[in-house]
């Protein structure tokens, strides 16, 4: 990678470094933070969905999992929270292994992969309802204690800036794959498996690398997600939510692009925020208003956001094209 | 990316805006008739819907009634403004809401329904000493986080049950103990299960044999497998712990089956104190007892907040009386303050005692953020109505148990 290639993503973390500092209302802040990790998660996402081409439609797995061990490993083991946090990545890393050696050892692809992630994150909700070191139904409360050992900041901007921390790794992950011998690898298993492994690439393990890497970033953003609200129940760690969410990040932003996701994120998140002000006195009319727009932006921006014209001239002038076929 | 900037821009203007008038404030208190502030937040949209409507209900009748009153007597007779906030039933848009009444400058917040919108709500609130008190979130946990905003109005989980278990072996043996055995029938979500887990334990105690524990998830569409067990059982008692849908499809189901138990008894269930099963499913609902969140039938306030629901084309539930009195009582808390100062207002619901509006909690005293006079009642519908029948201070009738089969 040279330095041109992370000039875009330097700059854009610059910028997003520099806003809590123009004296945003904590309510800005605060959906700032929950747009990045939902970001976070989109770009784990983009890794498997969007360069590897295998659609998940259960990340929900991976998030809660990564939240469940962040939470109770500090809970119940006492650990630190950065260690926790860790470990929580590695959980997550360790479950998209697991899913992804079933799954594509059984030759799963397509829809059929789709069904089978959605039935994992399924089966993981309806355990951590019932199990009892997951606090059942009722939930996990994580106790307030402001402090950088518990990865609680009084200050807001300071956990905004870790999130952020996390995007720009997550963002360089991506660049490195559009640019990687790996990230090669990937993209010729998503374009044509059959003709991948025809010329050498060991689909399996490139799958399961990719899966992998995937489960981590989204284990980060469940493990983030649960530090910022200090709260998780089965429903918000696996529920469908958060696949819905990680998923049509970088589909709306524009699927197997470093920058899709978190430009998904954003324009996705900063419209339910819009629409909320247009409701008036009726309750859910903003959902509406936001659900004509998603319509809109597939109907009119197939390729996502970034596939709009003058992003894509841009990249056809410099010969590039990572978008993938019939996406 | 200009679609995100203008958000924030306006966004900050607002902020700006309403952080000047906080400025301003001291100075616009002292004329005569100047608004005060108060966050309502409820789920309106999403799974939780229909409860959060009612509560909003409830909040808006409170809010009439006090300025219809002249307002805030201790404020030079300041109004009460509403600025409502829609949680989505999603913990996430709880927080996020949150912060924006914050934003909006409101001097405390009053809401939540569903234990998990309360924990973020009120975590997101304590950042900024906003002083929140939760209407009906039922998770022990929810007072025990060392919050020093957050207060509950009404009973926690543990509180329920215990005077719904007290109550039920006094009903028994009042009637000469007529029911030994019992089937549970739960939802496996935070009421249903952790109230099972707690009946396993404490039912066999006080002399009761669990024939079986039957969960099901909600949303379920079929109650028929789950009534079939029960008739093979043939427990004295059934004690379902479910949603309202859930509930009224077991009633039902266990109508049309001709299973008839000795008694049904709910604990905080879904559909056994709601009027709106009474007057869809009358024959379904006769009989079924609950012990629940509910108003105090011997106040005439409660007789004519029904009939204000009502007329407001709904029915009537214990959200509507229960946010009715607990806006009341912050409204009180913020006149005993003598100021929308939310340290103030923290402080005198930390220290002082309140009256509870309808709900027959006696005087409201916070001990660590939960109100220690909150009471559940039992009530059973009796003749297409709902009745209280327990405890015998608020009791309008006897309890008809057991059942004629």
């Amino acid at each position: 990678m040279s330095a041109r290639d992370l000039l875009p993503a330097i700059v854009a973390l610059a910028l997003l470094a520099a806003l809590p500092f123009l004296g945003l209302s904590g309510s800005v802040l605060n959906f700032l933070v929950t747009t990045l990790i939902i970001a976070l998660a989109g770009l784990g996402w983009n890794v498997l969905g969007g360069f590897g081409g295998q659609y998940s439609f259960g990340h929900a797995a991976f998030f809660g999992t990564g939240a469940y061990a962040t939470a109770i490993l500090q809970m119940k083991l006492g650990w630190n929270a950065w260690g926790a946090l860790g470990a929580g990545i590695g959980f997550g890393a360790l479950v998209g292994l697991a899913i992804g050696y079933l799954s594509f050892r059984a030759g799963l692809r397509g829809s059929y992969f789709a069904l089978v992630t959605l039935a994992f994150a399924e089966v993981f909700r309806i355990l951590a309802n019932a199990a009892d070191f997951t606090g059942g139904a009722a939930g996990l409360l994580l106790p307030l204690r402001p402090g950088l050992a518990t990865l609680q900041f009084a200050d807001r901007k300071l956990f905004y800036l870790l999130v952020l921390a996390f995007v720009g790794v997550a963002l360089l992950i991506s660049r490195w794959l559009e640019r990687s011998r790996f990230g090669a690898h990937l993209i010729a298993v998503r374009e044509n498996e059959e003709a991948a492994r025809a010329l050498g690439v060991d689909a399996l393990a490139v799958k399961l690398r990719a899966i992998a890497l995937s489960a981590a970033i989204t284990g980060a953003a469940g493990g983030l997600y649960v530090q910022s609200f200090l709260y998780l129940d089965a429903g918000v760690a696996y529920g469908t939510w958060i696949s819905v969410e990680a998923l049509l990040a970088p589909i709306v932003g524009g699927i197997g692009t470093a920058f899709g996701p978190l430009v998904g994120a954003l324009a996705l998140q900063g419209l339910g925020e819009i629409t909320k002000h247009l409701a008036g006195g009726i309750p859910g009319v903003d959902l509406v208003v936001f659900g004509a727009c998603l319509i809109a932006v597939i109907a009119f921006a197939p390729q996502g956001l970034l596939g709009l014209r003058p992003f894509r001239r841009r990249r056809k002038a410099r010969g590039e094209r990572t978008v993938p076929v019939g996406a | 990316m200009t679609s995100i900037l203008a958000p924030s821009r306006r966004a900050v203007l607002r902020t700006g805006l309403a952080a000047t008038s906080l400025v301003a404030m001291p100075a616009i208190l002292r004329a005569q008739g100047a608004s005060v502030k108060l966050g309502i937040i409820q789920p309106v949209t999403g799974a939780l819907a229909n409860d959060g409507d009612l509560g909003k209900l409830g909040a808006e009748l409170a809010v009439q009634d006090i300025n219809a009153a002249g307002g805030l007597k201790a404020l030079g007779g300041a109004k009460l403004e509403i600025v409502f906030a829609d949680s989505r039933s999603n913990p996430e848009t709880a927080a996020q809401e949150t912060e924006r009444l914050n934003g909006e400058g409101v001097a405390a917040i009053v809401g939540g329904f569903g234990s998990g919108l309360c924990a973020t709500a009120s975590q997101a609130a304590s950042r900024y000493d906003l002083p929140y008190l939760i209407d009906v979130g039922v998770a022990d946990q929810l007072t025990k986080r060392g919050l020093k905003n957050t207060f509950r109005f009404s009973p926690s989980f543990g509180m329920v049950t215990k005077s719904a278990l007290e109550r039920l072996v006094a009903l028994n043996d009042a009637a000469g103990k007529p029911a030994r055995t019992v089937v549970i029938v739960h939802e496996d979500g935070l009421f249903g299960s952790g109230l099972a887990k707690l009946l396993q334990a404490e039912l066999p105690k006080l002399g009761f044999e669990i024939l079986e524990t039957v969960s099901h998830p909600s949303p379920a569409r079929d109650m028929a497998n789950v009534v079939l067990r029960i008739r093979s059982l043939q427990p004295d008692l059934v004690i379902p712990s479910n949603y309202y849908g859930e509930f009224v499809l077991l009633a039902r189901t266990m109508l049309q089956q001709r299973v008839r138990p000795k008694g049904i008894y709910a604990i905080l269930g879904g559909g056994a104190s709601s009027l709106r099963f009474v007057k869809e499913f009358p024959q379904a609902a006769e009989g079924v007892m609950d012990c629940n969140h509910w108003p105090d039938p011997k106040n005439p306030l409660t007789a004519e907040l029904r009939k204000r629901t009502e007329a407001a084309g709904r029915a009537f539930a214990y959200n509507v009386p229960m946010n009715y009195s607990a806006v009341r009582l912050m409204a009180e808390a913020i006149e005993k303050a003598g100021a929308p100062d939310r340290l103030k207002i923290i402080e005198a619901l930390s220290t002082q005692s309140f009256s509870s509006g309808v709900m027959p909690y006696g005087q409201s005293k916070f001990d660590t953020g939960q109100n220690t006079s909150a009471l559940p009642l039992n009530t059973q519908v009796q003749g297409g109505d709902v009745k209280v029948i327990a405890p015998e201070a608020f009791a309008e009738t006897k309890a008809n148990f057991p059942l004629k089969a």
